[in-house]
């Protein structure tokens, strides 16, 4: 089977600020970040005959909204469009809709696909029941709920361990925190731009141990956008697009328990198919836009990725090499830590960063001579994993 | 008994039999005859060779544990009553993990590895649930 390697590319990307806005409505943001993107990339509306909402965790109408086709009649596509599908894997939604789009584009289905994300975990829902819905999505009702488990346990679980198997200490990981304060001060779309130093992170009390409550992310309401179209046509709207080189995925599991111990085993096997599809090796690369949720998260898939050794990824933001001028930048817009939790929201807009980098529109924050970006996503209670590669050439 | 209010297992004619094991302090899983695997949670199906030939194994009850988090704050609201508490994963010595509490210990003294053994705590009438203590405590 032939390659697809570089034969699509991500050329325009759109997103509001991230945070609390009670005002702005779900279409409202949907609407602005499809605008916004198909504008940076320069294509007429009509050519989009594809889109692909991703699901919203806070939002079920309008989810169910989404599907009817809700995007296509606000953005007018009604006389061009296809096909009209939600993706809906959680954190992963991003990668596996780009694939989608890839796979749509290279068969010849589709021009042009837009993929939004809209979500108001903010304000959607009141905070108990934000709570009390996380408290159960991806979770067993008979053999995790009745002791307690939660999402923050889950972040819990994976410090303990990740701290035990490698000796990283809790300095480390505070530092990621900082690192991603850091970042998230360059970028205007951020929830949390004030900084935070470790001993800030340190100071705050544990909530899920080893977790301490500036270990956790913050639920924000935001959207992003982006385009896909084929490499050909991109060339033609662009000198700069973000091409997609390669991408490598793993589902394996849907609970914690089962999960536990294995499912991060498959990380690597996916960067593999990633990097052997792009070419490059892992030395290549440029910026990396680690999916996160939780510091540790980070940590754990920088290591696997193998974008550093084994326990050596604490050390590697403790000293600084993660943060705004290192030798590796990690997750330039803050991530979910400190750009702000949007649900599914947060896989998007690490991928959107990533095309961001590429085509060198990321401002404050640019990553000087971005040739290779890769990005991670990973759904649900870590049931799967996704590893891209963008680049600015093919 | 006292009345128990936070979640119980929603039981299926599937997990009923582990439910029924849990009430007679039997710490039941499965096993495939075909391929040899063991399983928890319960399954339909063989997830290694998709057979249909399962049969109950008893547990020896005792294991380690594999990853653990005490929980202080942002509990879900039903036990946002009972912080602090520990849930665990515990890798049980016949091959399957499962997620439980850790109870009648020092949370401080917690670690992973630590080997730990079942306890039963009867909630209701119907449910009993499989706890872990240290194991020899
Ligand atoms: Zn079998």
């Amino acid at each position: 089977m032939e390659s697809i390697r570089g034969k699509t590319a991500i050329v325009g990307i759109g997103e509001v600020p991230t945070g609390i806005y009670p005002e702005r409505s779900f279409v409202e943001q949907a609407v602005a970040v499809s605008e916004m993107a198909i504008l940076d990339a320069g294509i007429s509306k009509d050519e989009i005959d594809t889109v692909i909402p991703v699901l919203a965790v806070a939002n079920p109408i309008d989810n169910a909204n989404m599907v009817c086709s809700w995007m296509v009649e606000e953005m007018g596509l009604g006389g061009s469009c296809k096909a009209n599908f939600v993706c809906g894997s959680g954190g992963s939604s991003s990668s596996n809709s780009l694939k989608a789009a890839m796979g749509l584009i290279c068969a010849g289905l589709s021009r042009a696909v837009l993929v939004v994300h809209s979500d108001r975990l903010g304000t959607g829902l009141d905070m108990g029941a934000a709570i009390a819905q996380f408290a159960v999505v991806s979770m067993s009702q008979e053999y995790e709920i009745p002791f307690g488990f939660s999402q923050l346990a889950l972040a819990g679980f994976l410090q303990q361990r990740y701290m035990y198997d490698t000796g990283t200490t809790e300095r480390q990981i505070a530092s990621v925190v900082e690192t991603l304060r850091k970042w998230a001060a360059l970028n205007p779309n951020a929830m949390l731009r004030d900084l935070r130093t470790a001993d800030d992170v340190l100071a705050s009390k544990v909530i899920s141990s080893p977790v301490r409550k500036r270990m956790m992310n913050k639920l924000a309401d935001g959207a992003s956008a982006f385009i896909v179209t084929s490499a050909e046509r991109a060339r033609e709207l662009t000198d700069r697009p973000a091409y997609i080189l390669g991408v490598g995925s793993r589902c394996t599991n849907f609970t914690a328990t089962e999960g536990q111990g294995d499912f991060y085993k498959t990380w690597t096997p996916a960067a593999d198919d990633a990097f052997a599809m792009a070419g490059i090796g892992r030395e290549d690369i440029d910026v990396a836009e680690l999916y996160d949720a939780f510091p540790t998260f980070i940590l754990i898939s920088m290591e696997l990725v193998g974008l550093c050794g084994k326990g050596e990824a604490g050390r590697f933001f403790e000293e600084g090499h993660a943060a705004p001028g290192g030798r590796l930048p990690v997750t330039t817009n803050g991530g979910m830590m400190a750009q702000g939790h949007t649900g599914a929201g947060g896989g998007v807009a690490v991928l959107v960063e990533a095309a961001r980098q590429v085509m060198g529109k990321a401002g404050e924050r640019q990553v000087a001579d971005v040739k290779y970006a890769l990005d991670t996503a990973s759904g649900g209670i870590g049931m799967d994993f996704h590893v891209g590669i963008l680049g600015n050439e093919v | 008994m006292e009345e128990y209010t936070l979640p119980l297992p929603l039981i299926t004619t599937l997990s009923k039999v582990f439910w029924d094991g849990c009430r007679e302090n039997k710490l039941l899983y499965q096993h495939c005859r075909d391929c040899g695997r063991v399983i928890f949670f319960p399954k339909h199906l063989c997830p290694g060779c998709m057979g249909h030939n399962l049969e109950w194994l008893e547990s020896k009850g005792k294991g380690a544990i594999d990853t653990f988090t005490v929980t202080y704050e942002g509990a879900p609201p039903a036990f946002m009553g009972v912080t602090p508490y520990c849930v665990a994963i515990i890798r049980m010595d016949e091959g399957y993990r499962m997620m439980s509490n850790i109870v009648d210990c020092d949370f401080d003294a917690l670690a992973c590895e630590m080997p730990v053994e079942v306890v039963f705590a009867q909630v209701t009438e119907e449910i009993t649930l499989p706890k872990f203590r240290p194991a020899g405590g």
